[in-house]
């Protein structure tokens, strides 16, 4: 369907505009054609003058296997500087890395002001983080929330999205998850809260807590994603607000419909026992299934790839990062860019909706009230220290997480530092990695660095 | 310029390296021929001034024989043990700091507050060769019934305490009408409310008790502006004396009364009752009397049967009897409770140690 703009006479592919992008007129009615479904380019643009003035490509739509968006009409597009994939590699963790060992060398200062001795505290942060199997198998434990929030906001960031409320979306996630756990599956005997509709076997019913998670997590994230669509309303407003409602409104179900009676602890009745996700350690030789490792952290790495192969391998995925290099670009390239918003928001809610899955169907077995020890805030500088890449944020959320479990050690084990020196060291890196144009600059001399990537 | 930055950064780093050179004796590992004990708080953490505040005074006394300040004697002999604490500021810190504990091979692990004890069920049961102990909180075996063995439960009575203070503001009490602050609405707590009422009823029987709660979630603990509120409204409905089992939330209260201000004699009009650990100095000349909880003493000697190779699962029931709980009289409030108030609280006491008076226990029940 092609529209048509009565004054200036441009055509728009895209049904959701009904307005002219030039002038602002309304666009006439639907007219049938059979001209592929371009935005033709205005007179002035037309391609016999396109080398004085290049326009971008008209047939994104089209455009298998994904590249960069280049002008058209050069003879030939300009030639990229092709590079070792290892040396590109090497640039992309150089600067995370000096963020991270600034970030470790001022957090030493502060421990030797306190009064500890840095070595010996980076020691026990580093070592309790790796002992076998204990300090791995939590780690590992503690990174596979962060992986799933700091993809989500990783998604949304490559649409040019800032999903503030992954927090929100996992709580609502979490309980959606719990809710069809303890609904639809046969309860303990003695367990006589709640009465379930069905008593679905394992099979069945841990793939449909995933769903239900996965589900309630893109609907809460596709909310703000629909509001910024249809009225402009700002995504980072609306994703903190929908925080709030998701904790009182879960707050309210937990104590007052499932909570089993008489229970000072705020969390509901246990989920069925057939809907546990089995603990790795029942795979592993030497892990103990008493640590929660689970299947979700499999999941989280399935996750990753998805997201590598959906971001970089598919259309969608490419009209999703044109949308957040450029949307007036990719609107002008055919992007309906009002579905990309909506689409990366509920995609950026159903992962972090996923750290429902690994704490409720892996971990408590039941819905904890304010279970997330902030996954959805460290998730954002997960993703920003991981450059926004599956392979980043993964390596990102074992930093985190190595963090958040050696701090407790360090807690329990110095005289003087206290777990908030993880906090800080979080923060610290988080503003190694903002200034990163600070490095920029001097490593840009040793020839290290030629061109700014997007 | 920016190389400055650079090498201001190698600076730091060489600082750091250099530091190794006079490595204090901060860190130190710990020595494994003492007994070693790993003590983990609840949310309010150590200076609580209240229930978290007389735990840590009780695992400061084991280890140096002296009150957290360093310099006051607690009264007992120091038992020769390393303490360590975690003080886990939310509510998933709890589980990694009792683990981390339990995973370098503790001889106990204290564990402050009846939140900790799902948590504490499941650490217990992982690491069967560990002592365990849990203030306010009851772990059971699987069977929902059989004490753990490797659990002490620190429990107390608090209700016969929360009597002997109702006794003090009924007899106190000149509008025959006092005030009840729970924090969060739970069985414990109805505890002392049960024993605070039936105390109140038996000084003056024509007492009134008005009785509020914060709230239904862990934040009830911590909200003092709500306590204030409550306060207020207690005693614009009239009653002169507010016993407050709220955690932070009661400090509320104490400004509420104070608020009320003093009659032309310079007593003050309207009376708190502080909770827990001694709150008296809190607010000298308005607060009443405090229900004390002897935290303290338990979790001291807990530490001492651990060292004596005494340790015993199960209930460890703090009552009057043992001195577990009571009322404090001292410097900054025997101007405010007369001499008759304090003999019938005796008289009431060892009635209730002799088992004459039956105090109701609302949790139970």
């Amino acid at each position: 369907m092609i529209k048509k703009c009565p004054v200036c006479e441009r055509t728009y592919s895209d049904e959701s505009i009904s307005f002219c992008l030039a002038d602002g007129a309304l666009l006439s009615a639907p007219e049938k054609t059979d001209a592929a479904p371009t935005a033709v380019l205005p007179s002035s643009l037309r391609p016999t003058e396109q080398s004085k003035q290049p326009a971008l490509t008209p047939t994104m739509t089209s455009l298998t296997p994904p590249e960069p968006v280049l002008p058209v009409g050069a003879d030939k597009p300009p030639r990229l500087p092709r590079t070792n994939p290892l040396v590109n590699l090497g640039r992309e963790i150089l600067f995370p890395l000096i963020a991270v060992i600034a970030a470790f060398i001022v957090g030493g200062v502060v421990i030797l002001i306190i009064g500890d001795s840095p070595i010996q505290t980076y020691k026990l942060l580093i070592g309790s983080a790796f002992s076998w199997p204990d300090g791995i198998g939590y780690t590992l434990f503690n990174a596979t929330p962060l992986i799933f929030t700091g993809l989500a906001v990783a998604v949304a960031f490559r649409c040019g999205l800032l999903n503030i409320g992954a927090e929100g979306q996992l709580y609502v996630a979490a309980f959606a998850a719990a809710w069809v756990g303890f609904k639809f599956g046969a309860q303990d005997p003695g367990n006589n809260v709640i009465t379930p509709f069905f008593h679905l076997p394992a099979i069945v019913l841990v793939p449909l807590c995933c769903i239900a998670a996965i589900a309630a997590g893109a609907i809460w994230g596709g909310i703000p994603g629909l509001l910024k669509a249809k009225f402009g309303s700002h995504e980072v407003i609306n994703t903190i607000m929908l925080n709030f409602i998701a904790v009182a409104l879960l707050s309210y179900f937990t104590q007052y419909h499932y909570k089993v009676p008489g229970d000072p602890i705020m969390q509901t009745t246990p989920i069925s026992p057939s809907a546990d996700l089995t603990h790795l350690g029942k795979f592993i030789p030497g892990l103990p299934a008493r640590i929660p490792l689970n299947l979700a952290f499999l999941l989280a790495i399935l996750a990753c790839v998805l997201v590598y192969v959906f971001l970089w391998k598919t259309k969608w995925g490419y009209e999703m990062r044109a949308t957040g290099a450029n949307p007036s670009a990719a609107e002008y390239g055919g992007v309906s860019i009002r579905k990309q918003i909506i689409l990366a928001m509920a995609i950026s809610g159903g992962l972090a909706g996923m750290v429902g899955i690994n704490e409720v169907l892996g971990y408590r077995h039941r819905y904890y009230d304010g279970f997330s020890a902030n996954y959805g805030f460290v998730g954002i500088a997960v993703a920003l220290l991981g450059r926004n890449h599956p392979v980043g944020v993964f390596l990102a959320a074992i930093l985190f997480a190595i963090l958040l479990r050696g701090g407790i050690f360090v807690d329990a084990f110095t005289m003087h530092v206290s777990k908030d020196i993880v906090d800080m060291l979080q923060g610290i890196v988080i503003v190694f990695v903002a200034a990163e144009a600070m490095f920029r600059g001097p490593l840009k001399q040793f020839g290290l660095f030629k061109k700014a990537k997007i | 310029m920016k190389f400055k930055v650079l090498i201001a950064l190698i600076a730091l780093a060489s600082l750091v390296l250099a530091s190794q050179a006079c490595n204090r004796a901060a860190y130190s590992a710990d020595d494994p021929s003492k007994i070693r004990v790993g003590i983990v708080f609840d949310i309010g953490g150590k200076d609580d001034r209240s229930f978290n505040a007389a735990a840590w005074n009780g695992v400061k006394c084991a280890e140096t024989g002296m009150l957290p300040d360093g310099k006051t004697s607690c009264g007992k002999p120091p038992l020769n043990v390393i303490v360590r604490d975690v003080e886990p500021g939310n509510p998933v810190s709890i589980e990694p700091a009792m683990r981390a504990f339990a995973e370098r091979g503790y001889d106990l692990v204290i564990g402050v507050g009846f939140a900790q004890g799902p948590i504490m069920q499941a650490v217990a049961k992982d690491y069967p060769n560990i002592h365990f102990a849990i203030i306010d909180g009851v772990i059971f075996e699987d069977d929902g019934k059989t004490p753990k063995s490797n659990v002490a439960s620190l429990v107390f009575k608090e209700h016969e305490g929360s009597y002997l203070v109702g006794m003090i503001a009924g007899m106190t009490s000149k509008t025959n009408t006092i005030g009840f602050i729970g924090g969060m609405d739970i069985g414990l707590i109805h505890r002392f409310e049960g024993g605070y009422e039936q105390g109140a009823k038996a000084a003056n029987p024509k007492i009134q008790v008005i009785q509020n709660y914060v709230g239904v979630t862990d934040a009830a603990w911590n909200n003092p502006g709500k306590g204030k509120e409550i306060a207020l409204a207690q005693i614009g409905k009239g009653a002169d004396v507010i016993f407050t089992a709220a955690g932070n939330s009661g400090l509320g209260a104490f400004d509420a009364v104070e608020q009320a201000g003093k009659d032309s004699s310079g007593r003050a009009t309207h009376f708190v009752i502080g909770v827990d650990s001694n709150q008296n100095m809190v607010k000298p000349g308005f607060v009443l009397t405090s229900m004390v909880k002897r935290v303290d003493n338990a979790v001291y000697d807990i530490v001492k049967d651990v060292v004596n190779h005494k340790f015993q699962g199960g209930f460890h029931v703090f009552g009057l009897d043992t001195e577990g709980v009571g009322y404090v009289v001292d410097n900054y409030n025997q101007a405010l409770v007369s001499p008759q108030t304090i003999q019938a609280a005796e008289d009431a006491k060892k009635k209730i140690v002799g088992g004459q008076i039956k105090v109701v226990d609302r949790m139970t029940q």
